[in-house]
């Protein structure tokens, strides 16, 4: 059996960090807008 | 933070753990073939994301409804995020079972081409600033773009291509074992979820947006 297990790792940790810096983004946005909403009012 | 963004985090954790610890070896390929059970998902999640887009858009330009615009926007945005994850991971898994990282072909191409075309339209949805003129292009182009998505799944039969045909969507019964199909089947219903989690959260950000700038806040 081929030994390739570091690309197996690298793929699955650059998909977790993708989907969790896409979160992060959207959870940035989210707050900064609620921040702009208060601080308008 | 919402209940469904819960939801599909601890998915990914329970089938990212499933993948690498309860998923037998591929015996030709090594490890590598478990790139698989995230490549495919995020293949399809994006296709549907942009297949949405299409449909919102296509909508849109009939009833002029912001909701079904502000839809397209955020399935667009989810949807180049999914190709991304497709475009990194499909090098990674064709290094090592392939001997290259990226080969002109037809599939990898049209993959490549439709990405461009989704982060064209998130560009032009930030240079055009009327709002409804922005909302009528990017429509057109969320449509366009969508049509690349059949010609993208029958590439493979169309062309000569290094890449796989589908194994599972295909007319025949899936060629996998249980084991490795359970894993695939469960990896498909998570990453929709997380789209559906992603697709939620970016049409609420979307909706406080123009409710604010409606507001003149």
């Amino acid at each position: 059996m081929p030994q390739n297990e570091g690309y197996y790792y690298a793929a699955y940790a650059i998909v977790a960090v993708t989907y969790a810096l896409y979160a992060v983004s959207l959870w940035r946005r989210a707050r900064a807008l609620k921040a702009r909403e208060e601080s308008s009012r | 933070m919402h209940w469904l963004s819960v939801v599909a985090g601890a998915a990914v954790v329970a089938t990212f753990v499933r993948a690498m610890f309860f998923t037998p070896l591929e015996a030709m390929q090594g490890a590598a073939q478990k790139i698989f059970y995230v490549h495919a998902p995020a293949a399809w999640v994006a296709f549907m994301a942009f297949g949405l887009v299409a449909v919102a858009s296509a909508l849109y330009l009939w009833l002029k409804d912001e909701r079904l615009d502000r839809f397209a926007e955020s399935s667009a945005e989810a949807g180049v995020v999914f190709t991304t994850v497709v475009m990194i991971t499909g090098p990674i898994w064709g290094r090592p079972v392939w001997g290259t990282w990226w080969t002109w072909d037809a599939r990898l191409t049209l993959t490549l081409i439709l990405w461009f075309i989704y982060l064209g339209y998130l560009v032009l949805r930030g240079v055009i600033e009327d709002r409804a003129m922005q909302a009528r292009f990017c429509a057109v182009l969320g449509i366009l773009g969508a049509m690349l998505i059949p010609f993208i799944h029958l590439s493979v039969y169309l062309f000569r291509t290094l890449h796989p045909r589908p194994i599972v969507m295909k007319p025949e019964a899936p060629s996998l074992p249980n084991e490795m199909l359970v894993t695939l089947l469960l990896a498909f219903g998570t990453f929709t979820l997380l789209y559906v989690a992603f697709l939620r959260a970016r049409y609420a950000i979307a909706t406080q947006r123009d409710r604010l700038a409606a507001e003149g806040r």
